[in-house]
């Protein structure tokens, strides 16, 4: 079994992509022999009422009833717009996400802003997981109206340290990934998952060394990055780093753990 | 590839959860999706493995060991890897002639110690002319079979004209460092370029209408450039290649330069990003006719011409 944690639909508005509908992304998916998704709505990053994402993506749900076996929806909410706990709640209870994805660097607020704070306390309480993307372009193919800064992994821990009993996913992890030891070991306590998509994976022996299996998962960042380098990175290992056991946590196990399914 | 052969492995365990819905979720399921090629038992590695490997577009470095390079090939199972040493701008040297010598007695050295699995490239510094022209007499006849240069000097310049003109009596191809920032063109110079003598697509059309004759390869098309950009500059000049190498592995780029660059003129690499570069091409919507010519026909045809292909 395969689950994919970090899958997109909608529109990058800087550059066509193809696979941007749920349609598009289980006939990818079906091609690859991918399980589930996780999926958002991009759009949302670009509209200043993400709600309005979230409600596009359900709608596009609801449209073909197998989307629902297929697609694990994560809702795009900003916290410091007017509404989000509504929001939210319409989500949980009517559109049945399993978490939410958060923009700091484009919807333009600090992790720390104790308005994002009460909503991962929020999304905690509710059993929802927080996800959290280091980067959705590489800065330097961006184009001249996109942001320019991007996440190294040590920019996710305050908000781990100040919630550190939610779930999280980190996703396209690219970057710097070093962190301190007493960082390493918040890392290690947490309840995160963090997806094979980004570049700074490649080492993920020495990844799995440090912070155990159990901490890593088949991600493929579409439709901005290729679908299938995410997946080259777990079946590549060599039987000496990772067995069939620990392949079938990071293809599978570990989402289905923190998912709850 | 027939994907129906593939549609067994993993329909078993995901059935049993699907066919139940998924918890939380509403909905039901008309039957079990299918269970693609690779869902199972690590079957894409039977995918990349189908296909042979010239890695176009790789280094050795003193503090990384050639074994760890064959390591990671043949996991992915890359059987040839073109190799240089270079110096960049991190090192803190300027590329004399002794500093590219030792560049080049590394590679040297990595090539006896796997003398089927490396292909040697010579670097070099343009700036000391006579100096260059002596080293690349030295390398080739040590079995290197092409240059890889920098950002010491831009390709276009002038003082790159004796080196490739050289290349071109010795039928061999010139792999450049190159970049295509924001700003390129001109039309955003605010942005420029992080590396002021890197050769940007611009040059590479220069310098391959001056040499319609050479043969230039375009190093890491997506590591981080605008691949659109230099798509479309690049599209017109059929002696300029382009490595598939490079870090930022972006969706549908291999699709887009075969659009606009052809089939004949791309080229499978790594430069270090060794996932990426097997997994962007095997992502591709390519026939396997078209992926066997990027992964490893079209650079074995440009040996053939030097007499140095890989049968």
């Amino acid at each position: 079994m395969l689950i994919d944690i970090n899958a997109n639909t909608g529109h990058w508005p800087f550059r066509q992509t193809s696979c941007n509908s749920c349609r598009q992304l289980v006939a990818r998916m079906d091609e690859s022999g991918t399980d589930l998704s996780v999926v958002s709505n991009m759009n949302g990053i670009f509209y200043k009422n993400t709600q309005a994402a979230n409600e596009e993506l359900n709608e596009e749900l609801k449209s073909d009833r197998s989307f629902n076996n297929r697609l694990i929806p994560f809702a795009i909410i900003n916290p410091v717009y007017a509404g989000w706990k509504d929001d939210l709640d319409t989500c949980l209870n009517k559109m049945g996400i399993k978490g939410i994805r958060l923009y700091p660097l484009y919807h333009d607020y600090d992790l720390t802003d104790p308005s994002c704070v009460e909503l991962v306390r929020y999304a905690r309480d509710k059993g929802l997981i927080v996800a959290l993307t280091l980067r959705m372009v590489d800065s330097r193919s961006r184009s001249w109206m996109d942001i320019t800064a991007e996440w190294n992994l040590r920019d996710v821990i305050p908000i781990m340290k100040e919630v550190p009993d939610a779930r999280y996913f980190i996703l396209n992890i690219a970057g710097d990934i070093r962190l301190s030891q007493a960082d390493t070991d918040l890392m290690i306590k947490s309840d995160t998952l963090m997806d094979t998509s980004g570049r700074s994976t490649s080492g993920l022996g020495n990844l799995i060394s440090t912070y155990g299996a159990g901490k890593f998962a088949f991600g493929t960042h579409t439709p901005i990055l290729d679908y299938l380098t995410g997946l080259l990175r777990i079946e590549s290992l060599s039987e000496r780093v990772a067995d069939e056991t620990i392949k079938d946590l990071l293809r599978a196990g570990n989402a289905r753990r923190i998912l709850g399914i | 590839m027939n994907r129906r052969k593939f549609f067994r492995n993993s329909a078993v365990s995901a059935a049993g959860m699907l066919s139940a819905g998924i918890p939380g979720l509403t909905g039901c399921l008309d039957s079990a999706p299918p269970a693609g090629p690779f869902s199972s038992s690590g079957n894409i590695m039977k995918e990349v493995m189908k296909y042979r490997k010239i890695n176009t577009h790789e280094h050795v470095r003193p503090d990384i060991s050639p074994g760890a390079l064959i390591e990671v090939s043949d996991r992915l199972g890359i059987e040839k890897l073109v190799i240089s040493s270079i110096v960049t701008e991190y090192s803190g040297k300027s590329a004399t002639p002794q500093e590219f010598r030792d560049c080049n007695d590394l590679v040297l050295k990595a090539m006896k110690q796997y003398p089927d699995r490396f292909l040697g490239q010579a670097f070099l510094n343009p700036v000391y002319g006579k100096e260059s022209l002596e080293e690349i007499k030295r390398c080739m006849d040590q079995g290197m079979t092409g240059l890889k240069v920098y950002n010491q000097v831009k390709i276009n310049d002038p003082l790159f004209y004796p080196v490739i003109e050289k290349l071109i009596d010795l039928k061999m191809i010139i792999l450049v460092h190159a970049f295509c920032g924001l700003g390129m063109g001109g039309h955003r110079p605010k942005y420029g370029n992080t590396e002021p003598n890197t050769s940007i697509p611009e040059d590479f059309a220069g310098v391959a209408k001056r040499y319609p004759e050479g043969m230039f390869q375009y190093a890491h098309l997506h590591g981080g450039g605008d691949w659109e950009y230099t798509c479309r500059i690049l599209q017109d000049y059929p002696n300029v290649y382009a490595d598939l190498s490079g870090s930022n592995n972006e969706a549908d780029a291999v699709d887009f330069a075969v659009r606009y660059l052809g089939e004949d003129r791309l080229f499978f690499g790594t430069d270090g990003s060794h996932f990426q570069g097997v997994g962007t091409i095997l992502s591709s919507r390519l026939s396997d006719a078209q992926k066997e010519k990027i992964f490893f026909c079209n650079y074995n045809d440009v040996l053939k011409r030097s007499g140095n292909h890989v049968n």
